[in-house]
């Protein structure tokens, strides 16, 4: 591969654009590679122009922000985008299957991300009732999830019931909007935080 | 006697139907036209009671006007009694002439009179039985004052033991409505008194709190909150208003329930991804211990029979969401609501009276929940509701009241339904309120509904 030769040629270095490359061609499958940490001091001859590495370094620094931070939202992107149920039911369905693969593909990437499930269920039912159901439907993910060889211990779980609903109308539409699990990251691992 | 007892069923039967024959809003339920359920509301006697103002000296007017008008809407609202407008103006002065009572279709006679101070006043209750023309029961009631917080309940005590004289039944005055109610971002425990008056806000977390259930004293409450980010069991302290965290196993901890005695907490908690019933001991304060045990399926929102030894919860072992009942112990789970192949059943909130007799819960009916009892063995299902959405009925003590969620005057509230009568009446009005509790009867803490008459001249403070 390319890309394999490079690095050993050019070593770290060329680590940084290949991730650049990666995050930039939306990765399909990248190869398992560790997080580079650029190393601040003692890299190239210490020339006279000092200020003019510290420029550079400082323009290194900021790309390497703005990589992080564009990797960074596609990960919580994939991570937050909710799958759907048909009512009283707690099945995943076929339209959220490749939601949750993708999910599952981050979630290798990232071996120390950790995640929330939550159940969320329309007005329709009883709300108590609705409490349990949502249980079944953030319980399904993780087993879904789980079934991809994922860890159980990386997710938790949680029911709102018909408590937070996205869509407050009584349609149709909304009541389909509102049958849902949301997902949020509890623990963002090497990823970081947003700042 | 004869005749003044048909005018007084006449009184009745104006006074009672005559607003709902004008079409007017709200008077009763009409006769439902529904094939597989009737409500069947016998049309019910109620013996007529007088109750003229109430002697007092000058001081204590104002006292003994409050007493009379809580009084007489007690006994309105208990629906055993029908108050009578009759004699308002008559002296009371000298013996009771039985015989003009009698005649103006009064069967009870209530004479209060109001002794005391203002910072101590004694309500003297006297109720005679213009029937048989004897005096049926005095006894005096210490109150506090007038603008105390207890006063409107001490009050109900003694309105409560006005209709026990007279029906040999206990009255529901005494008694609060515990319920959730929405807010910008969740949800807070509320309580109401049975009159619909004094509705505070209990719970301050700021969270969503639902599923709350009195202790059988009226001096907690246990209810499921998400305070701690996950769905936990709290017990709020009414005495101190103080919320402390009970239960909070990993997953749901919901629709807690105590037994009939109060020392333990019945509620649902997530199993291996579905939800079981478990007992909490709260004397040991510990060791949840598995109740329900089926497979695949939930069970939740339990009811203790009044007797303590079975139970009625919701599950969906069955595909359906129903109502069973079951032995605690080694005991089956047996279904009450009836199994409608390849229909959406969805029977949920189950309530045993206190009577042992009925379990109230809410059924679809065309896709909107309607309000319904049966009995524990299956048999006698009725449909009490037919407008709107009516949800999660709660039993007042009496065991022929029912509170519940209606969106039936167009907006969320909560109602009021006496079973026997079919009379209903709003509680609470336009607000996104749910999943009331009717407390048991309410002893007082500072005034004992049985107290004797104290020394007038002690100092409430």
């Amino acid at each position: 591969m390319a890309r394999k030769s490079k690095k050993t040629l050019v070593g770290w270095f060329g680590a940084l654009i290949v991730t650049f490359a990666i995050s930039a061609c939306g990765s399909s499958q990248p190869p398992p590679e560790p997080e580079p940490e650029p190393e601040p001091v003692a890299q190239e001859e210490p020339d006279d122009s000092a200020a003019r590495e510290a420029e550079e370094r400082r323009r290194r620094e900021a790309e390497e922000r703005r990589r992080a931070e564009a990797e960074r939202r596609r990960v919580m992107e994939v991570l937050a985008e909710r799958v759907h149920f048909e009512f009283d039911k707690s099945d995943i369905r076929g339209d959220a299957e490749p939601v949750l693969q993708r999910k599952i593909t981050v979630l290798r990437e990232y071996s120390d991300i950790e995640i929330r499930i939550a159940g969320n269920c329309d007005e329709r039912g009883s709300v108590e009732y609705n409490l349990a159901l949502g249980q079944r439907r953030a319980e399904a993910v993780r087993r879904y999830m789980m079934s991809y060889g994922l860890a159980p211990s990386r997710f938790t779980t949680i029911s709102y019931g018909e408590e937070r609903p996205l869509d407050t109308a009584h349609s149709e539409r909304a009541w389909q909007r509102n049958r849902r699990a949301d997902f949020s990251v509890t623990d963002a691992g090497s990823l970081g935080s947003s700042d | 006697m004869e005749k003044p007892s048909f005018i007084a069923l006449l009184a009745v039967y104006l006074i009672g139907f005559a607003p709902a024959a004008a079409g007017q809003e709200a008077g009763r339920d009409s006769i439902p036209t529904d094939v597989r359920v009737g409500i069947v509301y016998q049309p019910g006697f109620r013996p007529g009671i007088v109750v003229p103002a109430m002697a007092a000296a000058a001081n204590l007017e104002l006292v003994a006007d409050s007493v009379r008008a809580i009084i007489r809407r007690d006994l309105d609202q208990g629906d055993r009694l029908q108050v009578m407008g009759v004699g308002e103006d008559l002296p009371l002065e000298g013996p009771i002439n039985y015989q003009l009572w009698d005649e103006l279709g009064a069967v009870w006679l209530l004479v209060g009179a109001l002794e005391g101070t203002p910072d101590a006043p004694i309500l003297r209750l006297s109720l005679n039985d213009v029937v048989f023309k004897l005096l049926q029961e005095v006894r005096a009631f210490d109150l506090p004052p007038l603008r105390h917080p207890e006063f409107r309940m001490a009050v109900h005590r003694a309105s409560d033991r006005v209709v026990r004289w007279a029906t040999g039944s206990m009255g529901i005055a005494a008694t609060r409505i515990a319920y959730s109610q929405k807010t910008a971002g969740g949800s807070e425990i509320w309580a109401v008194d049975g009159d619909g008056f004094g509705a505070r806000r209990l719970t301050g977390d700021g969270s969503i709190a639902l599923s709350p259930a009195w202790s059988p004293s009226g001096g907690a409450i246990a209810y499921m909150s998400y305070l701690s980010g996950d769905p936990s069991i709290y017990v709020y302290d009414l005495a101190t208003d103080r919320s402390e965290l009970k239960i909070a196993r990993p997953g749901l901890n919901m629709t807690p329930t105590y037994s009939i005695d109060g020392t333990q907490l019945l509620f649902a908690a997530t199993i291996e991804g579905r939800t079981e019933l478990y007992m909490y001991d709260l004397i040991e304060d510990c060791c949840p211990q598995r109740i329900t045990f089926a497979r695949f399926s939930n069970s939740l929102s339990p009811s203790f029979s009044p007797d303590g030894k079975r139970i009625a919860f919701n599950s969906d072992r069955l595909g359906q969401l129903h109502i069973f009942v079951k032995e605690l112990g080694e005991g089956q789970a047996m279904l009450v609501t009836p199994y409608i192949y390849d229909r959406s059943v969805h029977n949920a909130g189950p309530e045993w009276s206190p009577s042992g007799d009925r379990i109230a819960f809410h059924g679809r009916v065309n896709g909107e929940p309607q309000v319904f009892t049966v009995a524990p063995n299956g048999s006698g299902l009725r449909q009490l509701t037919q407008r709107g959405r009516n949800e999660d009925p709660s039993w007042a003590p009496d065991g022929r009241h029912l509170v519940f969620s209606s969106t039936r005057s167009g907006s969320t509230g909560l109602w009021l339904l006496d079973v026997v009568s079919g009379r209903i009446r709003s509680l609470i009005r336009s607000r996104a309120v749910s999943l009331p509790d009717w407390s048991g009867r309410l002893d007082s803490q500072f005034y004992s509904a049985d107290g004797e008459v104290a020394d007038s001249n002690g100092q409430n403070p």
